[in-house]
């Protein structure tokens, strides 16, 4: 297993350094583009100078960028700084939210978000690889090809406005609520009725974004399928005597896979578009939703601390594709 | 597999732009389509100005009664929350998504082409630290980042078309590096460089000519999905507020409560603008990806089709077909049956075509043969022969656009051809198993090899434990020269000549009465294809099983075999005991061959290859196919087909020369010492 050993290293080095460029990325975004949100904020009028202060101390506004090249400790300077808050978790506090810091508002957004995503990944991937896959078998009947129209339909619906529509039919036909994560006041009789209001204001959301993957993964699966049954060792399986079945279900599924779970991985990037998009429609308060209501306060902070989160999320879930490929696939780990 | 590539071009080539392109894009529905619905968009944007109602960007007083009206024939989509007509914005709209959408994929496309030519052409150290770039680039979320550019930069149209192109070249880069690769080891530019032609002029004339249409089709889909992301900044309060876009439409609706109003004018309308739009753009990108670079489309598992097929009229096999495979060769019987020496094997008159884009073209035509328990036969023939086209279609398992459409393959007095598809599951490998051709693909990569022995003896053997099975193969593994242990490794982790043997354990899995080995040595080195050879003459003697070798090697054919059918162009042109086939070729093709071959007990024999090329299935002659490079030929081998004549000691050969009564002797072409003598045990 030394080469499994060295396969997980080489994977979990790379995630490291993506993972330290994109802090890196991410602290120099806010300070080199133009219209500065630090910069401009203490030189706004309305800032009254105790408040100033506080700013310009809590950023190190008054010490260099990135080296202290001036004599003393190099290290003391606003990079530096931003690491060292950073590996105490500390990203700041909210401009808009007075009250709360950035990472306990961020932390409750992303669980809301992984409640809303996880379900609808995990529908998609299952309901896109079985379509995928009865799409490709059957390739060139109706079946093919309504399917391969349904994909480039979807594709080409703007996520928002799937969203909208179902919000529209779900509110006006449905009565189903059509904003925020539970009804807002309520108390519950029960613990049941708890997750009932909660399954209620989650199922349009879950809806929309389940059919937003669904198309791209279904469309994925089927080439992939396809391009493992035109393989040499179907025609082998095919000639031991197994059914149909079988081949599709031990010599076509596994291989197809290979090539799922990296264009999921390549993916992650819609996911967040995704997600972005349809908490907007829904003010579901996830991590999306909380980026673009953070541009509307111009609360810099926060849309630095959502960006951060959201860029970490996929580079993490790259890496988890990036195992589950080495675990599947023996070629990569091994000889 | 052989039959398919002989058929169609190999998928692996590089893509090139096929003549005629524009023109069989517009053929495709899809393209055709696309195209339509983008000049729709196209002509609308343009003419905004003359064709809206109303002019959008023109303030007018507004009560609270003009806020979201109903379409009336005043305003045909209804008003927005401003009061203004849906219509008319939704006509300039057009601009934008449209502006946006061009701008922003050219400088996508200028990025990710300049970066993937860089990566591929220049290799080393600056391709993979661009490659790593790009890599980077892949892992941020687009969308999120667009928002925190635009948030802190201001939502202009031009940061807008900045942001959005300067992140959407990731795929460019991927696709051009690896086109660019590819294009670089082939021959022409690798010429070019032996006669000291610069990088400039390599790039320009070689790799842009190669890359630039593929970078075309993949500019269609970047500008659907700048499209995309332009309407979702917009909708999300990103979109420039000077200016009226699709996406804002669908902000200031849904913000201010067109839901709740019920104003479905206002939603609709501008969401539906985008789709159509990104749809045209994507159906378009979609055909032309299609013609650019068509993919197999073909796979094993699609419905098996058998009988002939309707001909289309002026198809090029129309001549030939018109007399109906079965009638050309009526005795095709050769071999007499003596006594209890019953066939095991009789393939009658089989008949296979190919679906091409001009018709079915015939690939094997009337070919019939048997084979007696125990024996070993050869056949042999060129590439193209259609040899490996017959063995897979005894077990019906010819690759899809195959179809066999006459003859019978009777085994064991059962027809193959005939039988359902659950009796010909369990003919399959129990009785008649197949060591194919390149092992390296026939075993699948994610399995073990051992599993994948197991499978085909639990597969016959249902009764057998999962444990027993995988010992006895083990066994198998162990009978052809492989450790035991081996079985649980992956087919990769062996070598090329393990792979074969472990293919030939697999093909004796459920002691089959005839094994098939198709060109078993293609691909291995000398050595180890007679160690593969003797290993599957040692075990078939054993077994007492019956083999059909099929090869273009008549060395391997000499030594192993007891009787040769030699194919050539889809027909058997000769079938004889092997040593007779060496000492008396009847068939001027299998002279030939003979001569083009160097034979050690004769190594001052001059060796003549034979003049011309095999006739190509779109091209067969009508007469004789060997007619066109027969030294021998005459008026009668150009238009009529030579039947297969029987002659003496159980031989056959198809050609009028050993037709009883031709007048000319055979004679075997100059450069062939002439067989004087028999083998010694004649």
């Amino acid at each position: 297993m030394q080469g499994r050993g060295r396969y997980l290293a080489s994977k979990i080095g790379w995630a490291v350094v993506t993972l330290f460029v994109v802090i890196t990325f991410n602290f120099f975004l806010f300070r080199i583009l133009p219209g500065d949100p630090s910069r401009s904020l203490i030189r706004d009028p309305r800032v009254n100078p105790e408040a100033r202060d506080a700013l310009v101390r809590r950023f190190g506004l008054d010490k260099p960028v990135f080296l202290n090249l001036e004599g003393g400790n190099p290290f003391d300077s606003q990079y530096f700084a931003y690491l060292s808050a950073l590996s105490r978790g500390d990203l700041g506090q909210s401009f808009a939210k007075r009250d709360q810091s950035v990472a306990q508002l961020l932390g409750q957004s992303l669980g809301n978000t992984l409640l809303l995503i996880l379900p609808a990944q995990v529908l998609a991937i299952l309901v896109g690889i079985a379509l995928g896959l009865l799409a490709a078998w059957r390739r060139g009947t109706s079946i093919d090809v309504s399917a391969l129209m349904f994909s480039l339909f979807m594709w080409s619906l703007p996520t928002f406005f799937l969203a909208i529509l179902l919000l529209f039919a779900g509110s006006q036909w449905f009565d189903l609520p059509t904003a925020g994560r539970v009804t807002i006041g309520a108390s519950y009789a029960s613990w049941w009725d708890g997750v009932y209001d909660l399954g209620k204001h989650l199922l349009l959301p879950t809806i929309s974004f389940t059919l937003v993957l669904l198309g791209e993964y279904m469309l994925i699966m089927r080439s992939s399928v396809i391009d493992v049954l035109s393989e040499d060792y179907i025609l082998t399986a095919k000639a031991k005597g197994l059914t149909t079945w079988r081949i599709i279900r031990d010599h076509a599924v596994k291989n197809a896979m290979l090539p799922m779970v990296t264009l999921i991985a390549l993916n992650l990037g819609f996911t967040v578009s995704g997600a972005i998009q349809v908490e907007s429609v829904f003010s579901y308060p996830g991590l999306g939703y909380r980026t673009v209501e953070a541009v509307g306060n111009r609360d810099f902070p926060v849309l630095q601390g959502a960006f951060l989160l959201l860029a970490v999320c996929v580079v993490i879930a790259n890496l988890a594709a990036e195992l589950v490929y080495g675990w599947i696939d023996p070629r990569v780990t091994e000889g | 597999m052989t039959a398919l590539v002989e058929v169609q071009a190999p998928a692996t080539t590089p893509t090139y732009v096929p003549r005629g392109a524009l023109h069989s894009l517009v053929r495709k529905p899809m393209g055709a389509i696309g195209i339509a619905m983008l000049l729709v968009a196209l002509a609308v944007a343009v003419l905004a100005p003359f064709i809206a109602p109303f002019d959008p960007y023109k303030s007018v007083n507004v009560t609270i009664f003009d806020i979201y009206q109903a379409p009336s024939a005043m305003h045909l989509l209804g008003t927005d929350d401003r009061g203004k007509d849906v219509l008319s914005a939704l006509i300039h709209g057009s601009r934008v998504s449209l502006i946006v959408g061009f701008s922003a994929a050219s400088i996508a496309l200028l990025i990710g082409g300049v970066v993937g030519i860089v990566a591929g052409y220049r290799g080393g150290w600056v391709g993979a630290g661009l490659m790593r770039f790009t890599d980077f680039f892949l892992v941020i979320p687009d969308l999120a980042l667009q928002i925190v550019i635009i948030a802190i930069a201001g939502p202009s149209l031009l940061n807008i078309i900045l942001v959005i192109g300067a992140l959407g070249w990731t795929t460019t880069a991927r696709l051009v590096r690896s086109q660019t690769l590819s294009v670089r080891e082939r021959k022409f530019v690798m010429r070019a460089r032996a006669i000291g032609a610069g990088d400039l002029h390599i790039l320009r004339r070689h790799i842009l000519p190669q890359v630039l249409p593929l970078m075309l089709a993949n500019m269609v889909l970047v500008i659907s999905l700048a499209i995309l992301e332009e309407s979702t900044l917009a909708f999300l309060g990103l979109g420039d507020p000077t200016l009226i876009s699709w996406g804002q439409m669908l902000n200031f609706a849904f913000e201010r409560s067109a839901v709740s109003a019920g104003a479905w004018w206002a939603l609709i309308p501008p969401g539906l603008a985008i789709v159509w739009v990104v749809l045209g753009t994507t159906l378009l990108g979609t055909a032309l990806e299609d013609v650019l670079n068509p993919r197999l489309k073909r796979h094993h598992l699609e419905r098996e089709r058998v009988g002939p097929q309707r001909l289309l009229p002026g198809s090029r096999v129309r001549d030939r077909a018109a007399t109906p495979a079965g009638t050309r060769d009526p005795l095709p019987v050769s071999i007499p049956r003596q006594g209890s020496n019953v066939p095991l094997l009789s393939v009658r008159d089989l008949a296979v075509e190919f679906d091409s884009p001009t018709g079915p073209l015939r690939a094997v035509d009337g070919v019939s043969f048997d084979l007696r328990r125990g024996e070993t036969m050869g056949l042999v023939g060129e590439s193209g022969s259609g040899k490996t086209t017959t063995v897979l279609a005894m077990l019906r398992l010819l690759p899809p656009g195959g179809r066999v459409v006459g003859g019978q393959v009777l085994f064991d007095g059962e027809d193959l051809l005939a039988l359902p598809p659950a009796e010909l599951r369990a003919v399959r490998w129990s009785r008649l198993s197949i060591v194919f051709q390149g092992a390296m693909n026939a075993l699948n990569p994610v399995r073990t090899v051992g599993d994948q022995v197991a499978e085909a003896i639990r597969t016959h053997q249902p009764g057998i434990g999962r444990r027993a099975a995988a010992a006895r193969a083990g066994e198998l593994l162990e009978r052809v020269g492989i450790p035991g242990r081996r079985a649980r490794d992956y087919p990769h982790t062996y070598s090329g000549g393990m792979r074969q043997r472990a293919m030939i354990a697999l093909a004796l899995a459920c002691d089959p009465d005839v094994i098939i080995a198709d060109e078993p040595t293609t691909a291995l080195d000398v050595m180890i294809q007679a160690q593969i050879l003797e290993l599957l003459a040692r075990l078939s003697n054993e077994l007492g099983m019956a083999t059909i070798m099929v090869t273009h090697d008549l060395g391997v054919v000499g030594q192993r075999c007891d009787r040769v059918v030699v194919m050539y162009g889809g027909i058997v042109a000769e079938e004889a005991e092997a040593y007779r086939l060496y000492a008396h070729p009847q068939h001027p093709y299998t002279q030939a061959l003979l001569a083009s071959f160097p034979d050690l007990s004769h190594p001052d024999r001059k060796l003549v290859g034979i003049a011309g090329v095999p006739p190509r299935l779109d091209n067969m002659p009508p007469g004789c196919p060997f007619a066109p490079r027969c030294p021998h030929v005459f008026d009668r081998c150009l238009v009529e087909r030579p039947p297969a004549f029987p002659l003496s000691h159980e031989r056959r050969a198809s050609c009028f020369l050993v037709e009883p009564g031709h007048e000319q002797p055979v004679a075997p072409p100059p450069g062939i010492a002439p067989a004087v003598s028999e083998p010694a045990d004649a």
